[in-house]
């Protein structure tokens, strides 16, 4: 008897996956798409009492942003400094801005080398054409300078960086 | 050696440390509603930003000015590695205007750091 129910259902488990191995449909779909990835937040320094700046020089850290494409001439990539302070203690002076936004690194160099040099920037917005599917890395410099070379008052500082990534 | 092991720590770093922001489909068409007057098409959002759990969604023109639209929200919260589906709608009149449907990561105030990102992602509208 036991015999009989093992064998029954070797066939049955058998049978099974004889039909399984007729058809394993695998179905997928891929869109078009960009990721905007903060890889680095970026940290001001303070190298003297008028200026916060992201460098490295001076204690600061660059913000870093990664743009993945999975098609290429498709999106237009747009890094903004900052040119005012999120949060801030009460500043009575004015305060002028630079910044700036290079590549820094690409996942092909081929075809993504000529980023740099064909950047357009207007304002405090650096504007790359994406024209090659893969991954960008742009850093950002922000330097802030309290009017008239006064000293920041004491205080936390922050800003925000803007990343767009827009469909061409 | 030394270069697999500098290569491996850096994609651990690059993993903890990375925060992403997606939004399909890149070229959206709108369709016709269930409603006369309105068209609709559907937006869906990816957040891997653990800084970020609110996404603000718009409708511009070819030259960024604001469109009205009409969603569920116009501040979506999505958490940390949670996936939203939206429709917008929009009045038939604006569809020839309407080029962007843009979300925008939005910092709790709380949360802000020293530098924060904003990610913005705007999809074209195909016609």
């Amino acid at each position: 008897m036991k015999g009989i129910i093992a064998f029954l259902a070797v066939s049955m488990t058998a049978s099974y996956a004889l039909a399984d191995t007729g058809s394993a449909p695998i179905t997928g779909n891929v869109q078009s798409r960009c990721i905007i990835t903060t890889d680095t937040v970026g940290v001001y320094g303070n190298p003297n009492a008028y200026t916060l700046t992201t460098s490295a020089s001076d204690g600061g850290v660059l913000p870093v942003i990664r743009f993945d494409v999975t098609l290429a001439d498709a999106y237009y990539a747009q890094v903004t400094t900052p040119t005012e302070f999120t949060s801030s203690p009460s500043l009575s002076d004015t305060v002028s801005w630079t910044g700036t936004t290079e590549v820094k690194a690409v996942s092909d160099a081929t075809n993504m080398g000529d980023y740099e040099t064909n950047k357009t920037t207007f304002g405090s917005t650096t504007q790359y054409d994406l024209t090659a599917t893969g991954s960008t890395w742009f850093k950002s410099t922000s330097v802030a300078t309290y009017g008239g070379n006064k000293a920041f008052p004491g205080g936390a500082y922050s800003a925000t960086v803007e990343a767009k990534c827009i469909a061409q | 050696m030394y270069r697999s092991v500098i290569f491996a720590l850096f994609l651990f770093l690059t993993t903890v440390t990375s925060h992403a922001h997606e939004m399909i489909p890149t070229y959206p068409k709108f369709n016709s509603s269930f409603m006369d007057g309105l068209l609709v098409t559907t937006m869906e959002l990816f957040n891997k930003r653990s800084d970020v759990g609110y996404y603000e969604v718009a409708v511009f023109d070819k030259d960024f000015n604001a469109i009205p639209f009409v969603s569920s929200y116009t501040v979506y919260k999505v958490d940390y590695l949670q996936r939203v589906k939206f429709e917008i709608y929009i009045r038939i009149q604006d569809e020839p205007n309407v080029t962007y449907i843009c979300s925008r990561s939005r910092v709790l105030e709380q949360r802000v750091s020293n530098t924060s990102v904003t990610s913005t992602i705007c999809s074209k509208v195909k016609r």
